[in-house]
């Protein structure tokens, strides 16, 4: 049999040497990182707050077992862009049953944390003023922050909860990175009289159409009536007014009928307006932008918005 | 030096070396592709030695006496007066029975937010089963896949089940089994939580009524979810026919739908108070399908926008035209 020659196995040794090296290193790497592992990497509060004190570890979530701790809603997360969930329970020092958890969902970027907080942003709220997007409820807590998702939700109705939730919800966001990246533009393109802060972002399948994405809607005050408006910018022009086309072919396979615009303005623009099952629903493509009312219970107040809309929309084009 | 026409040693070596590596990667490439089934699931029914069929735990039917709708603040009031016009529990327990009871536990999230199962209901019930009944032993039973024990604990039905003389049974691996489901394409060769059903005689689902993000809903079908093992999660993708297929599988003795508080958006977790509506009703029903036909109205919805209820109803399994059952109604103040 022969032989490996002197110099080839001196390089063989060395090549083991090396990969052998390798491994140790990543090991002895892994070991150091475990060791010192800290939750508080992944931004979350695990320290006394008030009287509150947290209950066991930090427990965290990845794409693969976020179901695991929500179930049935982990396919919305997923579906926008979820990166990773860090939650953390506490209970009163005096009353184990009054406790709280916080959820601290990381997004991957601003639009998506904005569009899994603004979907699920509950009716009659109180918004918090030091944050650009945030609200309470009775009982929970419910922040945008950068590209993250921030739920702290209360076992009970109680004032001391709310206490210890705001002071963990500014400790979480003086703790997150946030800056001018995080700002979204797109809502500065409503119109005044849009209601504050009713904004929504469908990353995809607005209204049930799958060629709407990224589209943004919002209340807007006409007279007396509260309509939804919607807008969601496309690459260009033609792009616009063929997603427009298909979604108003869209409702009319679904049994929306065509009907006849009264405003001037509208038909100019080409716009087109549709009777969905008794509600008024406007399409219309200006420049890059397709945009509309949805499901309007009032035709004139829905022509009206879509008016001022489309007014706006094209100012931005200019 | 080595002559020409000679090869080197170290080279010969080298391409012998390489000749095997190959044949090794030519070998596991070869193996691969004879383990490959082109074919895939032949859609005949998986048999295992160890395969179990869940119990049928339904009593005859008696027309007229099939569904009762209470209305009412108070859970344990409205839901005892619903079995009563149903016949009782005594219709349905008989002494010396062993009782299994499956409550929503799927969520570490306490009774204010109804995500779960009131403990009202549940420790009412077991009460029933006790008292009137006269069962030997009620269990509590359900799969919550994360942290049962604080599911079971935070979710206050653990303990109001305990004090009610109930047993709470956790979920281990030594109590799942597999089982097929005659004539369905997602149950197959599935973990059920089997254990504790092989030794019941009756099976009573209780479920709140819930908004669901995938399928619109989440009531008494979508229940027996929570008996699942595995990675179940994967059905998220065809939820419909999961909880359709699920109704066809567990053939519960009666269940209990609470609408007391209707979650109605953001489900099933829920979150805030705000997403709760209270609604007052109660509802007991034989028939599953039906009770769920009647719970869309709590949420807005109409019995055609839940696609489970039709495939369920062709499957024979109940009717969504629940007018059609006649059901007892009152008012329980």
């Amino acid at each position: 049999m022969y032989m490996l020659s002197g110099r080839a196995r001196r390089f063989e040794s060395a090549v083991g040497a090396l990969i052998l090296f390798l491994l140790i290193a990543t090991a002895v790497g892994v070991y150091f990182i475990q060791r010192d592992f800290d939750m508080a990497r992944f931004g979350i509060v695990s320290e006394q707050e008030g009287g509150f004190l947290p209950v066991g570890k930090a427990e965290t979530y990845n794409t693969d077992n976020l179901y695991e701790k929500i179930d049935g809603k982990a396919p919305m997360y997923q579906e926008s862009g979820f990166v990773s969930l860090a939650t953390q329970r506490f209970a009163n020092k005096g009353n184990a049953e009054l406790g709280l958890e916080q959820y601290l969902y990381d997004m991957g970027n601003t639009r998506n944390a904005f569009s899994v907080y603004s979907r699920q942003k509950r009716a009659d709220v109180t918004d918090l003023n030091d944050v650009p997007f945030g609200y309470k409820t009775s009982n929970a807590i419910y922040i945008s922050h950068g590209s993250h998702y921030i739920e702290i939700i209360g076992f009970a109705e109680s004032q001391e909860l709310i206490d210890a939730m705001k002071g963990i919800a500014q400790k979480l966001v003086a703790q997150l990175p946030s800056g001018e990246k995080d700002k979204i533009p797109e809502l500065d393109f409503f119109p005044q009289g849009t209601v504050a802060r009713s904004w929504k972002l469908q990353l995809r399948d607005a209204f049930g159409f799958d060629g709407l994405s990224d589209t943004y809607s919002a209340q807007y005050k006409a007279g007396e009536q509260t309509v939804t408006i919607f807008f969601s910018q496309r690459s260009n022009a033609d792009d616009a007014m063929m997603v427009a086309k298909r979604y108003s072919d869209f409702l009319v396979t679904n049994g929306a009928k065509t009907g006849e615009i009264d405003s001037e303005i509208l038909k100019s623009a080409g716009a087109s307006i549709l009777d969905f099952y008794g509600s008024a629903e406007i399409v219309f493509a200006t420049g890059a932008f397709v945009g509309g009312v949805h499901e309007a219970d009032n035709k004139q107040a829905a022509e009206k918005a879509a008016e001022v809309l489309i007014d706006r929309l094209k100012k931005i084009n200019d | 030096m080595t002559e020409p026409n000679q090869i080197n040693p170290a080279r010969r070596q080298l391409l012998v070396r390489g000749a095997k590596a190959a044949a090794s990667i030519a070998a596991a490439v070869g193996l691969t592709y004879w383990l490959i089934d082109s074919q895939g699931p032949s859609g005949e029914e998986v048999t295992r030695n160890d395969a179990v069929k869940l119990p049928d735990f339904s009593v005859p039917r008696k027309d007229g006496q099939t569904i009762s709708i209470i209305r009412g603040q108070d859970r344990a009031k409205t839901v005892n007066k619903a079995i009563e016009l149903l016949g009782g529990i005594e219709r349905f327990v008989k002494p010396g029975d062993v009782v299994a009871i499956k409550p929503n536990v799927g969520f570490a999230s306490p009774p204010i937010l109804g995500a779960t199962t009131h403990p009202d209901v549940v420790a009412a019930v077991v009460r029933l089963c006790y008292d009137k009944g006269g069962a030997k032993k009620v269990i509590v039973i359900d799969n919550p896949i994360n942290d049962p024990a604080s599911c079971f604990a935070i979710s206050g039905i653990g303990k109001t089940a305990t004090a009610a003389g109930a047993e709470v049974l956790m979920p281990k691996n030594n109590l799942f089994s597999h089982t097929t489901l005659k004539g369905g394409s997602l149950i197959r060769d599935w973990p059920v939580f089997y254990g504790p059903l092989a030794g019941a005689n009756k099976l009573i689902g209780i479920a709140p009524v819930k908004d669901h993000h995938r399928s619109a809903a989440s009531m008494t079908m979508k229940n027996w979810y929570g008996l699942l093992g595995g990675r179940r999660n994967i059905f998220h993708q065809d939820i419909n026919t999961i909880i359709a297929e699920l109704a066809m599988m567990v053939k519960p003795t009666f269940v209990i739908l609470d609408g007391t508080g209707t979650m109605m958006t953001n489900g099933p977790t829920g979150g805030s108070v705000s997403d709760l509506k209270k609604t007052n009703t109660m509802i007991a029903s034989c028939d599953m399908v039906a009770a769920d036909a009647f719970g869309c109205s709590l949420l807005n919805l109409k019995p055609s926008d839940l696609p489970y209820l039709s495939l369920a109803e062709k499957a024979h399994v109940g009717t969504a035209n629940y007018e059609s059952l006649k059901p007892l109604m009152a008012d329980v103040t």
